[in-house]
Order: structure tokens, then sequence, then C-alpha cells
């Protein structure tokens, strides 16, 4: 990551607004793949209701000439299609940017600081078409026009979008479009830039969403096996992954819920697939039981759950980061398993992969927790070169096997028994590492009892006092095995080691927190961010280290309580200041800019005198 | 080498009540194995919480005890995950018809090729005496000192609703029918249900003797495939009748996944799997 100054001439959003079902997400994402398809890098961040049509419904697109971590604090086209998204979104515009909106629809505030070019969307396709549908096609065809694209390149997306739908829809949405495009050209809109594709553009980058690059991480780890229940936000992982499983000999089930789901998972397991389900928090509560059961039977398996706004029914469409206390330690008893936090869409697709490589090696369930911001936020990602990609032989623990990344791709298996060495074969053996070689069926003499009773190492059901504690020991001498591979892997924090405030945060908001401490740097305010991938078990010496010298540190998360900061505080003695965001929508750099700036007066006064 | 009986036994020894009937059950199960010269190794055996649920331990299969009413779909993703296994499901009433009782629609929908031994004593016997669904109305029990106020669950007609494509109703006293009605369901293409009496001697709702007094075979010449047929014998009570009371041929949960990959590969990749380089380019 270059620390260089964040500042680009090429960096902008738009955002459309409009009420669900009118389609304006849909022509959102055709137009950031008309942007994905230029040099420059494409994030987009969708928000819809939870509602089957109606309710206020939104998609912004970032594009910028480089790396973007975040979806931005600010917009600087915005397109509204009704009075709704102007009120819910006309803050967010900068001063002196684009408004884009239907004056039939739209009444616009008195003294209002932006470029105002009014478009009669309703109108326009109520003319072409005869039919008030396709308002957002006319918005795209607008928009295509406001930035130079070929009028051919937008007829083409049409075409494949719609193409199966017959030729009315088709006939409709080009009319639709070409009545947008020319509308700009007739009302002499200034275009403010011009998106160029780029023939190299489609060669090396994807524009994916997170909860397709989780699918696609799992299928390149090897998975072959998914059982899942729809849930949003969820479901487009199981979705995709219910496309893709057959085309590589894979088998995808829909099961009648998600006790059943995961139940499946380690059936699946039991027989030596790598399996994975996907809840949203509701559903991983019900996974609550045989989460636990996994982690007894020691079978690897991956769940993601993709957050959403909770508790109960909550904020389905809506992001948030509250499952964490419930991922780490919901289920009775005390049963081990291994939580992980992508911060980006790319790296949904190397930490799915790290998952199973843990889960294999420590023969546990590992969690993935991303959020609905990102698992719907679609950004450009650099195709995974897969020269970089080597199965690892299955004979030992190693420490690389624990961070894929572009440049070194490892997929793991679990450890298997020596069918030469079956006498006298215990499932449960405990070793140093806490791991013991399994067997699986169909292995003549590899024959075994595993259950969620408490049972000795051969696998029988014990209830001595000795031989339960001999079995939690070594079942989270596992977690151990793992927090001491961490140790060896680069620390996994960034910023100046002058710095007095560190900043801790985990998941979807790495992109802010680090745009903030750009934005902080320019203004004088140093801070380190650590971002911790594997959230339990932690690397304890490396969060030492990252703790040692601060006077301050800040927490950032999405939910009501600090469920991280909890766990923090309970490990490492700290008293952070906290910053929650629970309103469903991701927090912005700016408003941990906000924060930051504050205690930066609190900690360090000669930084107030740079001010 | 010719299997023997006891290479189907685990070293672990039973530990039911004496007098249990889950002991014939066990023995008539090995029995069906050694019969049909099924491999221990490629059998995996899947129990849920019970009396019954310890059946796992005492095999020598790949014995997976599970949670209270999961077996089923447990048992289910080991199936779909490897066809070329022989699965097992096994439960009791509490464990099958109570807390895990929404799973037996679906696994039958999907007709997943997995045997599920039902084992009904009526009552929940490892925690010592409470009310099952099927436990007989007015009956006390710990958990109903005035008597049970609510109906009896009647298994076999909710199997026949949900078309499961073999269900048994067996005597698990009787270990020679038993025997031969397992080795059928084992060798069914698809789910088979064998749903087995089996008396609890502790808390004694069904025995021996009252089982003989009530329990007929099903006529020589029942029809199988009639599954209104089926649902008549399913409801009588006086005789309650044992016997397959319904079999037919259905496309398998493993057939299908096989169908589906066989025809997605065929249609878009003239019939190999798909590299991992062209799924990653498919998303570009």
């Amino acid at each position: 990551m270059d620390n260089s100054n964040y500042h680009s001439e090429i960096d902008f959003a738009i955002r459309i607004g409009g009420e669900g079902g009118e389609g304006v997400i849909s022509a959102g994402e055709l137009f950031a793949q008309v942007a994905a398809r230029t040099a420059y890098h494409v994030f987009t961040y969708i928000t819809y209701p939870a509602e089957i049509k109606g309710g206020f419904s939104m998609i912004q697109i970032r594009i910028r000439d480089g790396k973007i971590y975040s979806m931005g604090s600010s917009v600087d086209y915005l397109i509204a299609f009704n009075q709704q998204a102007y009120d819910t979104t006309i803050k967010d515009l900068k001063s002196g940017g684009m408004l884009i909106y239907d004056p039939d629809e739209v009444k616009l505030e008195d003294n209002i600081k932006a470029e105002c070019y009014p478009i009669k969307l309703t109108k326009l396709v109520t003319d072409a078409t005869g039919s008030k549908l396709g308002k957002n096609v006319v918005a795209l065809g607008a928009l295509g026009h406001l930035f130079g694209v070929d009028f051919n390149v937008l007829e083409q997306l049409i075409k494949d979008r719609y193409g199966s739908k017959g030729g009315d829809v088709i006939k409709n949405n080009l009319n639709a479009l070409k009545a947008g495009y020319s509308s700009g050209e007739k009302n002499n809109w200034k275009p403010k830039f011009k998106l160029v594709a780029d023939a190299q553009a489609k060669e090396h980058y994807m524009l994916i969403s997170g909860n397709e690059a989780v699918a696609l991480g799992a299928i390149a780890a090897g998975c072959r096996f998914v059982a899942g229940y729809p849930i949003t936000p969820a479901t487009p992982i199981f979705e995709t992954l219910t496309d893709l499983m057959p085309k590589v000999g894979g088998r995808a089930i829909q099961l009648e819920d998600e006790i059943a789901s995961l139940s499946a998972c380690i059936g699946a397991s039991f027989a030596g697939e790598k399996a994975i389900t996907p809840p949203s928090g509701p559903g991983l509560q019900l996974m609550g039981e045989q989460l636990n059961l996994a982690s007894m039977l020691e079978l690897p398996l991956v769940i993601v759950d993709v957050q959403r706004g909770g508790p109960s029914t909550g904020l389905p469409t809506k992001t948030e980061q509250s499952d964490l206390k419930f991922a780490i330690y919901g289920t009775s008893g005390e049963a081990p398993r291994v939580i992980l936090a992508p911060s980006s869409v790319e790296d949904c697709f190397y930490q799915t992969i790290r998952a199973f490589n843990i889960a294999e090696r420590l023969q546990m369930p590992v969690l993935i927790l991303t959020d609905q911001s990102i698992g719907y936020r679609k950004a450009t990602v650099r195709i995974p070169d897969l020269s970089k990609l080597t199965e690892v032989d299955g004979s030992k623990l190693t420490d690389e096997i624990l961070i894929p990344s572009p440049e070194k791709i490892e997929i793991a298996r679990r450890i298997e028994m020596d069918p030469e060495k079956l006498n006298g074969y215990k499932r449960f053996l405990d070793t140093p590492d806490g791991v013991s070689p399994i067997t699986t069926p169909g292995l003549a003499g590899g024959q075994y009892l595993s259950g969620g009773l408490e049972h000795d190492e051969t696998g029988k059901a014990s209830y001595l006092p000795d031989i339960h504690l001999k079995m939690m020991s070594k079942r989270f001498k596992k977690l151990e095995t793992l927090s001491n591979a961490l140790e060896k892997n680069p620390p996994e924090y960034e910023g100046s080691e002058e710095a007095k405030i560190g900043v801790i945060g985990w998941g979807s908001t790495e992109g802010a927190i680090r745009e903030a401490r750009l934005l902080a740097e320019q203004r004088g305010i140093l801070f380190r961010h650590l971002h911790p991938k594997v959230l339990s078990p932690l690397p304890e010496r490396q969060v030492r280290h990252f703790l040692a010298g601060l006077k301050q540190v800040i927490m950032v998360e999405e939910n009501f309580t600090g469920q991280f900061a909890h766990f923090i505080k309970a490990k490492f003695g700290v008293k952070p200041i906290e910053i929650h965001k629970s309103e469903g929508v991701p927090i912005t750099p700016e408003e941990i800019f906000n924060g930051i700036e504050k205690v930066s007066r609190i900690v360090d006064e000669t930084t107030i005198a740079r001010l | 080498m010719k299997r023997q009986l006891q290479d189907y036994k685990s070293v672990i020894e039973p530990v039911w009540c004496p007098g249990c009937g889950d002991y014939g059950v066990l023995t008539s199960l090995q029995r069906a194995l050694l019969n049909l010269e099924i491999a221990p190794e490629n059998i995996v055996s899947v129990s849920g919480i019970g009396c019954s649920g310890r059946l796992s331990h005492f095999l020598n299969t790949y014995s997976l005890h599970g949670t209270h009413g999961r077996a089923v779909p447990t048992a289910l993703g080991v199936k779909a995950a490897h066809p070329e296994l022989t699965v097992f499901a096994v439960g009791g009433d509490g464990d099958g018809l109570g807390i895990g009782g929404g799973h037996i629609a679906h696994a039958a929908r999907k007709n997943v090729g997995i045997t599920y031994l039902l084992i009904d004593n009526q009552i929940y016997g490892l925690t010592k005496g409470q009310t099952s669904p099927t436990s007989p109305l007015g009956v006390k029990t710990k958990t109903s000192p005035f008597g049970v106020f609510e109906d009896t669950l009647a298994a076999i007609p909710i199997f026949l609703a949900y078309d499961v494509s073999f269900i048994a109703r067996a005597n698990g006293v009787d270990s020679k029918s038993l025997t031969q009605i397992l080795m059928e369901a084992i060798s069914h293409k698809g789910m088979s249900i064998v749903y087995i009496l089996s008396p609890c001697r502790t808390f004694p709702l069904l025995d021996s003797k009252g089982l003989k007094a009530i329990l007929q075979p099903l006529p020589e010449d029942h029809p199988r495939g009639d599954k209104m047929v089926a649902m008549e014998k399913a409801y009588s009570d006086k005789p309650i009748y044992t016997g397959v009371f319904y079999q037919v041929e259905k496309p398998t949960l493993e057939d299908r996944l096989q169908n589906v990959i066989k025809q997605v590969c065929e249609k878009e990749n003239g019939g190999g799997k798909f590299s991992l380089d062209k799924v990653l380019k498919s998303f570009a």
C-alpha cells in the first residue's frame, strides 16, 4: 500500500437515488460496468429497502484513477428520481456538484449550491415507449452522454442485459436509452469527464461484489459442496455457488432451514468434502447447535455470515457489524472456532481461501464475517493469477498456508491418517499442535466414532474429569497453534511508528479508516491503524506491539455496543475511545476523521497548534 | 475372507437397560448389513439424541453421533457428497417426530438415498420418562402427571403424505422380520424409513406381549405402489400392521445432482468440467 498523497485528479462519485423497483440499482450497475471497462477503478455502494416495491433505493459509484478504499464521504453527481431521493441525499452532494433531477417529481429548495440539470425522466420515457417503465434506462442514457460514452457501448449493454427478454423489451429499452442520450445533447449538457474504454481492463480486471468474491474464493479453495437457505443479504453467495458448483463438478443443495444446511455441511465434511454455508445473522443464530457439534467433531467447514442490521429481523437490507460476539462465543459450553473478517471485495476472495485452509488444517469450523455493505459492494478486482496457486501437501501444518495473497495462493487439505498405520487408530489423538490425523469413509480400518458427547481419544464417550479437561485442552490448543502461526505473519497494521493514537477496526470499515488516516496525515495528525483479518484468535504479541507507546486507542465499529472493543478491552486491558455507527449505513472516512481529530486535541496539544 | 457379524460390532459394549428393544434393532441391523455384504468402511451411521441415538456407538462403521433431531439432514449431506456410501440415520420418536420432525418432509422431497431407522418406544427414556409425540392419550408420565392430553401422532400416514419412497413398520422384538425389512430398505434406491416399535423396559408403555397381540403383518398381496390402500392400512389401530406399506421408484437426490453436473458441463463446456480459469474469466 502506498502511503503517498491519496488525493487524485480523477476521483468522483455518482449517486442515483429513486424508489425501489424503479431500477436505479440496475441502471447504476450497468453504468459501473461501463466505468470498469476503462483504465479506472470502480467501487459501488448499494442500499435498498426491504420492501418488494417502494421505499428509498440508491446506488453510488465511485470512479478513481487508482485503488479505491471506500465509497467516499460525499458525491459529485446526484441523480434524483423523486422527492424522497432528493431530500434524503442532497446533503451529501458536494458544494458545486451536479444535480440531475426530474423537475416533474422533485421540488428544489432555494439557494441550492449545485449545478442543476433538469431532465423529465417520466415524460421522456412515456413519450419514447408509451409506458412509465424505463426511467432508469433514460437516466443511463443521459449519464452515458454526460461522460462521453459511445452510444454503441450502451446499446450493447442493454442488449446483453435484456437480450433474453425478447423484442419489445429490447426495443423499448433502446428507445428509452436514446431518449436519455439525446436529451443530454439537446440541452447542451457539458460533459465533465470522458470515460474511454481500455482494452486492457477486461483482460486483467473483473467487476465483482464481495458476495461473488466469497463464492469464487470457495471454488478456488476446492470447496465442492454448498448447502444453504436463502437469507438477505447472503443470498447472492448461495445463488452464485448454486450456479458454479455443477460447472466444477460440485454439489449445491437448498435445505429447509439453516440448521439443516449446516447439518448437511457437517455430513459432507465427515465424508471428506470441503463444505460451505452462507447465512446472515438470524440464520447463524439457528446454526448454533450444529456449529457446536462441528467444533466437537473437529470437522473442517466454513460458514460465511453476511451481517445485516439486527436484532431479530432487524434491518435485513442494511449493514451492521453486530454478530461478532455471537460468532466468537455463541454456543452452549465452550467450543473453539476461528473468526475471519475480510476488509475489501478483493480480500473476500483471499480470506475465503484462507478460511478453508485454516478449517482444513485445524479441523474446526471457521466463520467469515462480512456484511451487507461489502457483500453488495462491487469493485474492480484484479483477476487472480492462477500460476500463483499451488496445492500444498497434507503432511504438516505450514505457516505460509495461512495468508493467501495475489502473490501466493496455497490450497491446503486436512491432514489424513496414513493408511498403513491404522492399527490402534485414535481419531482424536492428542498431539503437540492439537490436530489429529483424520480418516475418510471408504478407507478400510479407518472407521471411528465421532460424537457430540465428550469423548476420549478414540471417540468413546467419557465423562471422567481428567478426560474432559484433556480434550478441552486439546481442542483449544488448536487456537493457540493458529495464534502462534499468525505471530509469524507480517503485522496487520499501518501508519507511523511515531503516532500516539492507534485506531482499531475490523471488516468492511478498513477502507474508510485508511482514507481517514490519509486525510489526517494531510492535516498533520498521525495515527496507526490495526485491522486484523483474523479476529479470533488474535496474534496477541503483535497486538501488544501495536499498542505499545500509544497514548490513546480508538475503536471504530458499525454496531451499538462496541463488540470488538469488549473483546480487546478484556484481552489487553486498554480503555479505548469508541466510535460506533449503528444506523444501518457504512461509516464514512470523514466521520472517522472527525472523531480522530477530536481525540487528537486531547492527546497531543502540539497537533492543535499545527491545525 | 467372509465377514462375520462381529465385523459390524464396535469395541464399545451397548449401555441400554437390560431387556431394551434397541438390542434387537442393533443385532437385526448388523445382520442385514452382513447379509447384504456391505463393507463396514463404506457405511456411515448418523444418529440423534436419546436411547436409540446411542446405536451408532455400537456399530463398526464411520459413525457420527450428532445433535437432537438432526440425524436426517446430516446423513443427507453425507449421501449427497458421497453417493457410493451406504448411509443411515437413526433416532427415536422424540428425536425424529418431535424436535427433528420438520426435516423428514424435505429429505423425502429430495428422495435422498438414506435409510432412516425411527425407533419408537413412545417415551423419552434417556431423560427418564417424559411424554413423547407418540405417548398414548391419557397415559401418566413425568411431564403428564395427570395424563397425556395431546393426541398421539400417527407417523406412517405422515410419511405417506410426504411420499417417502419406501415406508415400513416393524416389530423391534421380531428380529427375523426386522432383518428382512431392513435388507429391503437398505437395498431400496431412494429414501427409506423403517418405523420400528421397540419396547422400553424401564418405562413400559409398549411391551413385547402386547405388541404381539396387536401387530399383524400386512396381507401378502398388499399393493406397495398404492398409496391410498397404504393410507387405509396405516390408520388401522386394530390390528397395527407391520411390513412394507409403500414403495415407489423416483429419481434420487444423488442422481439428480449428478445429472445437473453432467448436463451443465455438456451444454456449456463440451462435457468437461470448467477450469478455475474459465470460472474466473466468466466474471470479467
